[in-house]
């Protein structure tokens, strides 16, 4: 479904006048994503995890390497609090996700009430997003992002915020999901979603891949304490 | 995506900013119309009240290339800026990047419906009558439109490759007001130099094309307008083209500005 071939990416960002400072993300990382798959993703902040998830997306290009994706797999990637207009109504919000996931208007108009519904929002939902908490913010992402159809589901830490309750009706959600067809890439800081969901999971650290294979395995060399290898994970 | 998915996103998308523009402000949809005439009662008091300009209806005449320009720049100022100020959109979807600019120049064709509207209210209460010349108004918007596009995709993918050219834009926007015939008349010029503003600078020829029509009801050179026309329209799918070659260096560039 997705195959990521000696994928190396880095870029250049200012960081005085007339430099071109270079900065290394990902550093010849190989991978492969079978139809049906749930892979976890796990590295600390800055380890280059939203970076490939964006390389996965298409929506940036590796520097070196290839990224094969199944000809005409359509793919989403849901991410924190990034891409609402905050003038505009989580309805409104909801509807431009849809579309730019290359839902039609029609369906997309269609899917707003299942949406609505889903995120529990009530009449905040007809409220601009500016006056949205962050928790709030999530629902309306993983909601828009979750019924939109999509082959490839790329899922960056959205599940690790919003209360207790929508945690678990959305976890339920993503389950229900995985029965079927559905491919997801996972990244979380949480070790009970990653286990419960995950069949796969990866340690990125420094750009590079240090561990893969079952969750359980992954996770506990990702936990051990060695020099600035380990990472901490939330127990939930 | 489809081609009519492309342009109902581009209706979605403009609408959606015009209703989040409206709910910011106080007057809300009243600033379409009130924003312009600010624009022009400023240059009333300039050059009426103040330098006591002599030539017949100035305001009128004023207003049909100060309202032009005024959507010409307006809408290129924005439309350059309007990818890197889509960050988190730009973060999350691979869409097609002209989306952006071609979004904004859309909202600014539908406030521009409601300008136009103002300036045809004022011209008759000014006793211009519309004649079947004024048929030719359809075309030049048209080609005007074309223009803003061709140069907002440029300007919005150099602004892209190198955040300085904005400041370029700025200036070459102030550039162009002074020397497109907004508040003075090329046609007061020696014939030399009448010929050499319109022939070299589009929006001079645009400007004066909405005068003579709407003004003095003669219609505007058909090969002229056809040249700026076509050349515009090359100029602008070569931009689509280049936004759409180098759609994900682009976003590199926007999520690392």
């Amino acid at each position: 479904m997705l195959e990521l071939v000696g994928v190396s990416h880095h870029y250049m960002a200012r960081k005085n006048s007339f430099d071109h400072g270079l900065h290394h993300v990902l550093d010849n990382v190989s991978l492969c994503v079978m139809p049906g798959d749930t892979l976890g993703i796990v590295g600390r902040n800055g380890a280059g995890k939203t970076t490939m998830l964006r390389l996965m997306a298409g929506i940036i290009e590796p520097r070196q390497g290839l990224i094969r994706r199944r000809a005409g797999a359509s793919c989403a990637l849901l991410s924190l609090g990034l891409g609402f207009q905050d003038s505009l109504s989580g309805r409104d919000n909801a509807l431009l996700s849809a579309m730019l996931q290359g839902v039609s208007k029609r369906d997309a108009l269609a899917s707003l009430d299942e949406i609505r519904e889903f995120t529990e929002l009530g009449d905040s939902f007809e409220e601009p997003v500016k006056t949205y908490s962050s928790g709030m913010r999530a629902r309306l992402g993983f909601a828009s992002g979750l019924l939109t159809r999509v082959d490839i589901l790329l899922i960056d830490e959205v599940l690790s915020v919003g209360d207790a309750q929508f945690r678990d009706k959305a976890l339920g959600a993503m389950q229900q999901r995985l029965g079927g067809e559905q491919t997801v890439v996972f990244v979380s800081h949480a070790e009970g979603q990653l286990k419960a969901l995950c069949d796969r999971a990866v340690w990125i650290e420094q750009g590079q891949l240090r561990a893969e294979g079952a969750p359980e395995e992954v996770i506990a060399q990702y936990r051990q304490p060695v020099g600035a290898g380990g990472g901490s994970l939330q127990q939930s | 995506m489809t081609l009519s998915h492309y342009a109902t996103l581009i209706d979605t998308m403009a609408r959606l900013s015009l209703k989040a523009d409206a709910s910011r402000y106080f007057f809300g949809y009243i600033w379409w119309v009130l924003e312009p005439l600010l624009y022009v009662l400023v240059f009333y008091v300039v050059f009426e009240l103040i330098l006591q300009n002599r030539k017949e209806d100035f305001v009128v005449f004023l207003m049909c290339g100060q309202l032009a320009f005024v959507w010409f720049s307006k809408s290129l100022n924005q439309a350059s800026r309007s990818i890197l100020g889509s960050k988190g959109l730009v973060g999350r979807v691979d869409i097609p990047k002209s989306l952006f600019p071609l979004a904004t120049i859309q909202e600014g064709l539908y406030k521009q419906a409601a300008v136009f509207l103002l300036l045809f209210v004022v011209l008759f209460a000014k006793g211009y009558t519309p004649s079947l010349v004024w048929g030719w108004l359809l075309p030049v918007m048209l080609v005007n439109y074309l223009l803003i596009v061709a140069c907002s995709l440029f300007a919005a993918y150099l602004v892209c490759w190198v955040f300085d050219f904005h400041v370029f834009i700025s200036m070459a926007t102030i550039f162009l007001m002074f020397t497109s015939g907004v508040f003075w008349d090329p046609r007061d010029l020696d014939p030399a130099m009448t010929h050499w503003v319109l022939t070299l600078n589009p929006l001079a020829f645009l400007l004066d094309a909405y005068r003579q029509i709407m003004l003095a009801d003669i219609a505007p050179n058909v090969v002229h307008l056809a040249i700026v026309g076509g050349i515009a329209l090359l100029v602008a799918l070569a931009g689509l083209f280049l936004l759409r070659r180098h759609s994900r260096f682009i976003a590199l560039r926007v999520i690392t500005s």
